[in-house]
């Protein structure tokens, strides 16, 4: 596929990486030289010198026989006045960053597809989302709903007290042989493992299991971890992410106990104006004086949102020092996610990630129904519908050839979810579940195409 | 209301003209009134119908002459509204106050003028049936003439009509100790917005005003124990949370639950802002009982009826009937700065009296007709009190004042504070005039407050069974001068008297 990137920052770089080794055909238009060089120097990418707002820069960029314009340049309004200009050109779809809600609230004055923006993105939403829930299921360090929440992918960290840490994944179910449920990767000091039977779990691994809702618990509690109920919840700065995440934590039925620190005094008031379950603070977060005069030691969560990844790490550390139950930073650089395992904070948030799998859920949106990228693992979770020309129709998992790197990981047919193990056998028209390294995600469209 | 460019370039910065003719239309309609209790008199075929017909005519010659002459052509402005208001009320007791002394039913001016400033201001103090400094015996109550009764009720009933127009259409618009808060209260939302023109808004809130007088006229006159007269005359005090009677001990006199229950009731309502009456009569019953001030009013009014009326069960050893029967009417009378008695509460033990001396200090909900501090900025000031304990603890912590869902900002705290501080300057100076005349501690803070607070029966000299003719005339003076600062939200009177306000 043609993609136009318009925008070289954080987001564009990262989905230019993504989709290009996916083997898309990539063309990145940014003002700024050196973003440009960046992309140029590390990916096989066509990059072009341009305001995204001028039309013969979009022509020159290729916009007429693009396929799809992705608009994530930092300014909302070149976003949208590009996304225009694109429609007009002819690209077929478009998808553009807009962190303005005005114009996806329910009675928008201009919805968004009369500026030509097929998908409309706001990572900073996303990622507030994402800590929401992470915040809401509170052992866990990812958490993807799938087939309609019957199913759910979760992320947990082994502790050494596990009595699993040391066992086999055969051993593994076999000690939980009641239900099914399918280990779908490991992350362990940074490196993806797409396990095996014979793989052990050792102490820190991240481990990621499919499973059914039900038995959410009963995993978390053989990862090591008690079920925690998080009633304090500490918010240090009141960036978009932070003020995202106040406001749903706000409008909860949930009686919270919320603290956010923001360092800018307009800002703070602002926040603090319009949130009233929310004691806002004006101050440094990642002044100690503060944290104790208002009691890091007794909250229960401490979630970092501040602009300063480094310093959203520094914060954490300083809160699992405090034994805070569950710490949780936003970084924008892949390269800290694995760290997070490293020091033992609970859950990082990848804003870039979060934007990049919001778009290539979009892209790939043919018989693959959503793809969800994970934190600090290079794979994914893709949904298929199995076609009439899949080729592993009919045959138990056991005995299919599966490349390298995927994983079935559940099927769900007519509304009845099954953890897929190796009897289990896919039917035309079900959908099935697949973990996938991104470099086996195309062949896993050429099995079920 | 102010536009600039619109006004000719020599106005005047205080323009004497355009206060002349508005002062005259209004001195017009003082006279118009004054023809109510002039027919009264003449059906009940009394003498002093010379007497009304003097005073109104003098009224409505000099008055429409003045309007005639000085025809309001400048938009009116800010220093204007505030002489104006100010000088309304004042030469509105003395002019009302002529029929009292043309009838030869007071011998002193100063009496008649503090009578009728009592009735203006809905205070409802009195100096009927006491003996003066002078020595001269007043006449009792039930031996004025009904006409003069009547114009005493009338005076409470249109001081409360005024007051409902400043406090909810003139005074928010100059920001007055906080009042702008009931402005936007309905400029927030459209869809329920009493249109801003000060007419409409008037003969909105007016509306309802003669409605619910209606009503209670009504109820009272259901009851054996009144005839039509009392209950048209206990219904406009009421209304105005006046505290004048037909009868020398008050609705005592009456001696009947059912007439205790309509006016305990319709002495709640009169204490509510007129805004969210409107609200409640276009079926928003939501905004009305989910209003903070309504609430917090309501609360205290029933934290006080139990306080009192247990106290009065417990220590006063009354029955449990009577108990709540009479703490509830003075626990209302007194919030909402009625006046009405029904029991001579000087009698009291010492703890009960207290708890409601405590509400000589609260007053009706902002918007009412009730005088006092007002049930909004004390909400406030509790919420003040409260985020500054929160603020010892929390040191940086940005905590907003909300009233509800709406946020108090700094500058309207400010201007409520600064109203709260100036009461109790101003309770102070008027308690020390009257100790300075030889009065006890208790009747000299009694009498201030309860004039300041419009709330009329005090303690000591001056409780609900005495009343006020026995002060020299400096001291009635003094005491009808806090009732009109009171009355008009004291900034308003106060400010006249600043060398800002003269200077350019």
């Amino acid at each position: 596929m043609k993609i136009l990137i318009a925008g070289a920052g954080e987001i564009g770089y990262e989905l230019s990486r993504v989709l290009s080794e996916e083997k898309h055909d990539v063309t990145v238009l940014d003002v700024h030289k050196d973003a440009l060089k960046k992309v140029t120097d590390n990916l096989d990418v066509l990059a072009i010198e341009g305001n995204a707002t001028s039309p013969l820069t979009l022509v020159e960029a290729g916009v007429q026989v693009a396929d799809i314009m992705i608009a994530v340049t930092s300014v909302d309004e070149v976003n949208i006045i590009a996304s225009m200009m694109a429609k007009r050109l002819g690209v077929k779809s478009i998808i553009a960053r807009v962190r303005n809600d005005e114009f996806t609230r329910p009675n928008a004055p201009i919805t968004p597809s009369e500026l030509g923006i097929d998908v409309l993105i706001h990572p900073e939403l996303s990622a507030a989302k994402e800590i929401h829930q992470l915040i809401k299921r509170a052992s866990a360090s990812d958490i993807v709903s799938l087939a309609d929440g019957h199913i759910q992918l979760i992320g947990v960290r082994f502790e050494q007290h596990s009595p699993i840490v040391g066992k086999t994944l055969e051993d593994f179910s076999g000690l939980y042989d009641s239900f099914s449920f399918r280990v779908v990767a490991i992350s362990r000091r940074g490196t993806t493992i797409i396990p095996r039977g014979s793989n052990r779990i050792m102490a820190l691994d991240q481990v990621f299991i499919i499973c059914k809702t039900d038995n959410l618990k009963t995993l978390i509690g053989a990862a090591g971890h008690q079920e925690e109920s998080i009633r304090r919840i500490m918010i240090a700065g009141g960036t978009e992410v932070g003020h995202i995440l106040a406001r749903k934590l706000n409008n909860d039925d949930q009686k919270w106990e919320i603290k956010l620190i923001e360092p800018d005094p307009d800002l703070a008031v602002d926040i603090a104006n319009e949130l009233k379950n929310v004691l806002v603070l004006n101050g440094n977060p990642t002044d100690p004086n503060l944290l104790a005069i208002e009691g890091i030691q007794e909250m229960d969560a401490f979630i970092s949102v501040t602009d300063d990844e480094e310093s959203n790490l520094i914060s954490c550390l300083m809160a699992k020092h405090m034994e805070v139950k569950k710490t949780l930073a936003l970084v924008s650089k892949s390269q800290y996610v694995p760290l997070s395992q490293t020091i033992g904070l609970d859950a990082v948030v990848n804003i870039k990630a979060a934007a990049s799998d919001e778009i290539h859920r979009q892209i790939r949106s043919g018989n693959l129904l959503t793809v969800k990228a994970l934190q600090g693992i290079n794979a994914e979770i893709i949904e298929v519908i199995a076609g009439n020309k899949c080729a592993v129709l009919n045959t138990p998992i056991h005995s299919l050839k599966l490349p390298e790197g995927m994983v079935i990981g559940g099927i769900l047919n007519n509304g009845s979810s099954e953890i897929a193990t190796g009897d289990t056998v896919i039917r035309k028209g079900d959908r099935v579940i697949i973990f996938a390294t991104p470099k086996a995600i195309s062949k896993v469209e050429e099995i079920f195409k | 209301m102010i536009d600039l460019l619109n006004q000719r370039v020599n106005r005047p910065r205080i323009d004497f003209r355009l206060i002349t003719g508005i002062l005259g239309g209004l001195i017009f309609c003082l006279g118009v009134a004054l023809l109510a209790p002039f027919f009264v008199s003449l059906i009940y075929e009394e003498s002093s119908w010379v007497a009304f017909l003097i005073t109104a005519s003098f009224s409505m010659i000099s008055g429409g002459l003045l309007f005639y002459f000085f025809r309001p052509e400048n938009e009116l402005r800010m220093r204007e509204a505030f002489l104006i208001v100010t000088l309304t009320w004042f030469l509105g007791s003395i002019i009302g106050a002529f029929p009292f002394t043309l009838s030869g039913t007071l011998e002193f001016y100063t009496d008649a003028v503090f009578e009728t400033m009592s009735g203006l201001s809905t205070t409802g103090a009195t100096i009927l049936g006491g003996v003066t400094a002078e020595g001269v015996i007043n006449p009792a109550i039930e031996d004025l003439d009904k006409s003069l009764l009547f114009w005493r009720s009338l005076s409470h009933w249109l001081g409360g009509m005024g007051i409902i127009v400043l406090t909810l259409a003139l005074l928010p618009l100059f920001g007055i100790g906080g009042m702008e808060l009931f402005q936007a209260e309905y400029s927030g939302s459209t869809s329920d917005k009493i249109t801003p023109r000060i007419q409409e808004t008037a003969k909105l809130l007016w509306t309802i005003y003669l409605g619910l007088t209606l009503v209670q006229a009504l109820l009272l006159w259901a009851h054996p124990s009144m005839d039509l007269f009392e209950a048209v005359n206990h219904a406009f005090s009421t209304l105005a949370t006046g505290g004048f009677s037909t009868q020398n001990s008050s609705v005592e006199a009456f001696n009947s639950v059912y007439v205790d229950v309509v006016i305990i009731l319709f002495m709640y309502l009169a204490g509510i802002n007129f805004a969210m009456h409107f609200r409640l009569f276009t079926g928003n019953f939501s905004s009305f009982f989910r209003n903070s001030e309504i609430k917090f009013y309501t609360l205290l009014i029933i934290i006080f009826t139990l306080g009192v009326s247990l106290a009065l069960f417990i220590l006063d050893t009354y029955s449990l009937a009577d108990s709540f029967r009479y703490g509830s009417f003075q626990v209302v009378s007194i919030l909402t700065t009625t006046g009405f008695g029904t029991d001579d509460y000087s009698l009291w033990l010492p703890f009960t009296g207290s708890l409601l001396f405590l509400l000589f200090f609260t007053g009706g909900c902002a918007g009412s007709t009730g005088g006092g501090i007002k049930m909004i900025r004390l909400l406030i000031i509790v919420k003040n009190i409260r985020r500054e304990f929160k603020q010892i603890l929390h040191p940086q912590a940005i905590l907003p004042l909300r009233i509800g869902d709406r946020l108090i900002d700094q500058s309207t705290l400010r201007t409520i504070l600064g109203f709260f501080v100036t009461y109790f300057i101003i309770f102070a100076i008027g308690a020390l005039g009257m100790t300075f005349l030889g009065y006890d501690f208790l009747s000299s803070a009694g009498a201030s407050i309860a004039s300041l607070g419009n709330i009329g029966p005090a303690w000591g000299d001056f409780g609900p069974a005495d009343n006020y003719a026995g002060i020299p005339a400096a001291g009635k003076w003094l005491l009808l001068i806090l009732m009109m600062v009171g009355r008009l939200e004291l900034f308003t009177v106060l400010v006249i008297f600043t060398p800002f306000f003269w200077k350019n």
